[in-house]
């Protein structure tokens, strides 16, 4: 038994001269002895553009790098030009002189001509993350992250991840990389993108919303020092600061971003915008939004009360269909709390007749931007409530012998519950 | 029955064997081997293979596993004192036994190997990006070794610890589900490509026979009266689960069979479908279950150092660790690191059929010797009365 012990012992401390000799080596093999050089050989990317350019396909990265005061970051941004996303993508990291990682990207930004279909790759051959959120550019993507560089860096807007707020916080019908590419390929072939506009200085005084002419300035200001940065991989790195400055150069400077329209994609591409009612209506089936504010008019003893407001608390939406009849059925129930002023007005005498009216203006509304939505996108050959998808689902043989868009009905069935 | 063994059941004060493992260690057993390898890579190829009909044919290889599992569970009540290998001596003789161990050995090889192959996969790929794989595997091995070295009742007791953890990390799993509300209507509509999901369903075998390694229990459990419906109820959850997950996996990328890689498991899938609010809570209770992984390893490694010390007839506990793990890592850095071999090797007929086949053999020889030991045991019973 002792004779046993001893080699029990014996062989314990093998085990523990082994481990010590395999931690060491861990310890000291190149790699983590230069671990230290690694972190500065690395620079994170935050913002993917993604456009199509002469040779094949530009890519635009925001980045941030580490500056000498504690947890403070500069922003740049550099632009690069490759035949294939995944050579791009490298030739990026050779731009900037160190390993971009693209782990930490949170917002890919599409340009109008990029080909989506090649948006599988940065999920498949890249380390972007599937959970990455899509935002299209009205124009191209390089210059709307150079207004966004420079908003971020006049701001003090650290953290690119605006998208993840307005997934759920505001009316907006975001997506992810992985759900534009699922929908996409889905029986309704249709997916959308919202699209980020910079506000400027003299759109954000006049309190317009519509901003086009100031974007297509933007752009066109920015555009100029991307051809600075988007050359070979050998002048990016000197190009990469003058594109992100010179973005602010070339037009009125930044001063906030907007998120009204949404781009819409079929099998073809891009096919269009909707606009600000018709993305709203997206938003409310396509979107998990949690909070967002809804204004209607309220028809009630005869009058019509303009504007008043509710905020949404909780939504639920269900698209029910029907083969045997070629209908489909929109159901929507949203819960919200009515407020502001035009409402106290009316509900000074808190009767249940006018609880109904608010109900049903709210409802109204809704249903209207839901119509808006789905005609807009018909009229552009997109599916935007996955109905198409929904027949598939529940019978796919009607799906592929019968359905066509054009000849479904689609009824509306909202429910408003005041709270 | 080695001598190692002999010296761990040591008895009681009443003169009574002491078992190896008790009856709740056995049903924690069968929970970890029951959802462990079926949650790494086997969704993504069956994905690739089948579209969103992958849990489909997860669900019929868990169920065979299952049925498997209620045959090795009805060998342990019929032989509840005489371990496997001793039973199958007094049926077939011990040259006979040799060979079936033999085979059995290799097979447990080769699954031990799928398992550490698809935990350094999971490690390499998502959480150690940049670590070298041929080094990382030393450090399983290390563990592996550990394990092999010390009684079942040793690596029992490890289930009993880490159980707990594995159930947390898959609870903040589901929990992120239900928070997401995930599209679980993208797995319709099903079988629309049945020469595909044919395909898939003979071509993926090699994941069959997860509760071989039970046949190590036979004898060797304390088995209580509720410990059978404990067991199969266990195995039951355990696959559920499985199900659950591999289903979410099926709607999240069913309509891009071709975009999972092995990159792609169930956290991250989840993590994709919450976007970054909540931010990579996902790693956190990946790190938690997949410790089932290791622990199905370290079962089917400790299982090969069994059947190796049986077949040498020597029990050299740290010689043979060291030599399987010798073989392991060969087979790990040389056979298995290209993830093209890897695939090639675990999706065609040949291999699906034979792990189909010890699946079956296995408890099916286990129940058959039982019975017939039982039947001996009574014939004998009835003599010494008579």
């Amino acid at each position: 038994m002792g004779k046993l012990r001893l080699t029990e012992r014996k062989k314990l401390l093998i085990y523990k001269v082994l481990l010590f000799i395999l931690a060491f080596v861990l310890a000291f093999m190149p790699s983590t002895v230069s671990r230290n050089m690694e972190v500065n050989s690395r620079v994170v990317v935050e913002i993917l553009g993604l456009d199509s350019g002469e040779e094949g396909i530009t890519v635009t990265a925001q980045y941030a790098t580490p500056t000498e005061t504690e947890n403070a970051t500069t922003k740049d941004k550099v632009t690069v030009e490759a035949k294939t996303l995944t050579q791009a993508v490298e030739a990026l990291s050779t731009a900037l002189g160190r390993r971009a990682e693209l782990g930490q990207c949170s917002v890919v930004v599409v340009g109008s001509d990029f080909d989506v279909e090649k948006l599988g790759t940065l999920m498949t051959a890249t380390d972007v993350t599937a959970d990455v959120y899509l935002v299209a550019a009205k124009d191209k993507a390089s210059d709307l992250i150079g207004d966004l560089t420079d908003f971020m860096k006049k701001s003090g807007v650290t953290d690119a991840d605006f998208l993840a707020y307005s997934a759920k916080k505001a009316h907006i019908a975001t997506i992810t990389l992985l759900n534009f590419l699922s929908d996409r390929a889905s029986a309704s072939a249709t997916a959308f993108m919202p699209v980020v506009e910079m506000r400027k200085q003299e759109e954000d005084s006049g309190g317009s919303s519509d901003g086009g002419g100031g974007s297509d300035e933007s752009n066109g200001g920015s555009g100029e020092s991307n051809g600075g940065s988007g050359g070979s991989s050998g002048g990016s790195n000197g190009g990469s600061s003058g594109g992100g400055n010179g973005g602010s150069g070339g037009g009125e400077p930044p001063v906030g971003m907007k998120i009204e329209q949404l781009a819409l994609y079929n099998e073809k591409g891009r096919v269009g915008l909707l606009e600000q009612l018709s993305a709203r209506g997206v938003a409310w089936v396509g979107s998990p939004i949690e909070k967002s504010i809804i204004v209607a008019d309220v028809e009630y003893n005869g009058e019509i009360v303009k504007d008043v407001s509710g905020r949404l608390c909780k939504k639920c939406v269900a698209v029910h269909v029907d083969p045997a009849t070629g209908r489909a059925t929109v159901k929507l129930k949203a819960h919200i709390v009515p407020n502001g002023d035009k409402f106290n007005e009316l509900d000074s005498d808190r009767s249940a007749a006018v609880t109904a009216a608010v109900k049903a203006g709210f409802e109204r509304e809704i249903e209207s931007e839901l119509r808006q939505a789905y005609s807009d996108a018909a009229a552009l050959d997109c599916d935007p409530f996955f109905i198409g998808r929904e027949f598939y689902r529940v019978a796919p043989d009607y799906y592929e012998e019968v359905y066509s868009q054009g000849t479904v009905t689609v009824d509306f069935d909202i429910n408003v519950m005041l709270k | 029955m080695p001598e190692n063994e002999q010296i761990a059941d040591k008895r009681d004060g009443g003169g009574k064997i002491k078992k190896q493992s008790s009856g709740r260690q056995l049903v924690v057993t069968v929970f970890l081997l029951a959802l462990a390898t079926k949650m790494f890579l086997l969704p993504i190829f069956l994905i690739r293979a089948a579209g969103r009909d992958g849990y489909i044919v997860l669900a019929i290889g868990a169920g065979i596993d299952l049925l498997s599992l209620g045959a090795m569970l009805a060998a342990m009540f019929m032989s509840k004192d005489t371990d496997f290998f001793t039973m199958l001596e007094s049926v077939i003789g011990k040259i006979a036994t040799k060979i079936v161990i033999v085979l059995f050995t290799l097979f447990l090889f080769f699954k031990m190997n799928i398992a550490a192959n698809e935990t350094l996969t999971f490690y390499s790929d998502n959480v150690f990006a940049e670590f070298d794989s041929a080094i990382m595997v030393i450090v399983l091995l290390i563990f592996l070794a550990a394990v092999a070295n010390h009684t079942l009742r040793a690596l029992c007791r490890l289930n009993e610890l880490l159980v707990p953890l594995v159930v947390v990390g898959i609870g903040i799993l589901i929990a992120i589900t239900a928070v997401t509300g995930f599209d679980f209507g993208n797995i319709m509509p099903t079988m629309r490509k049945p020469s595909e999901f044919g395909d898939a369903v003979t071509r993926h075998g090699s994941w069959l026979g997860d509760f071989t390694p039970l046949a190590l229990f036979i004898g060797r459990t304390d088995l209580k009266k509720r410990t059978a419906v404990a067991a199969s109820v266990s195995g039951v959850i355990g696959t559920s689960v499985v199900l659950f997950f591999s289903m979410v996996m099926c709607a999240a990328f069913g309509n891009l069979p071709t975009y999972v890689d092995s990159t792609t498991n169930i956290s991250n899938i989840l993590q994709f479908s919450v976007g970054n609010v909540y931010g990579r809570i996902d790693l956190f209770s990946s790190i938690l279950w997949s410790v089932a992984a290791f622990v199905e390893t370290a079962l089917f490694f400790y299982a090969t150092c069994r059947c190796v010390a049986y077949v040498i007839g020597r029990n050299s506990h740290f010689g043979i660790a060291l030599g399987v793990c010798a073989a392991t890592y060969f087979t790990q850095v040389f056979a298995m690191s290209d993830p093209t071999i890897f695939s090639l090797l675990m999706s065609n007929r040949w291999t699906s059929a034979i792990s189909l086949a010890f699946t079956v053999a296995v408890p099916s020889a286990a129940v058959l010797c039982g019975a017939i030991s039982a039947r001996r045991g009574q014939k004998t019973a009835v003599k010494d009365n008579g």
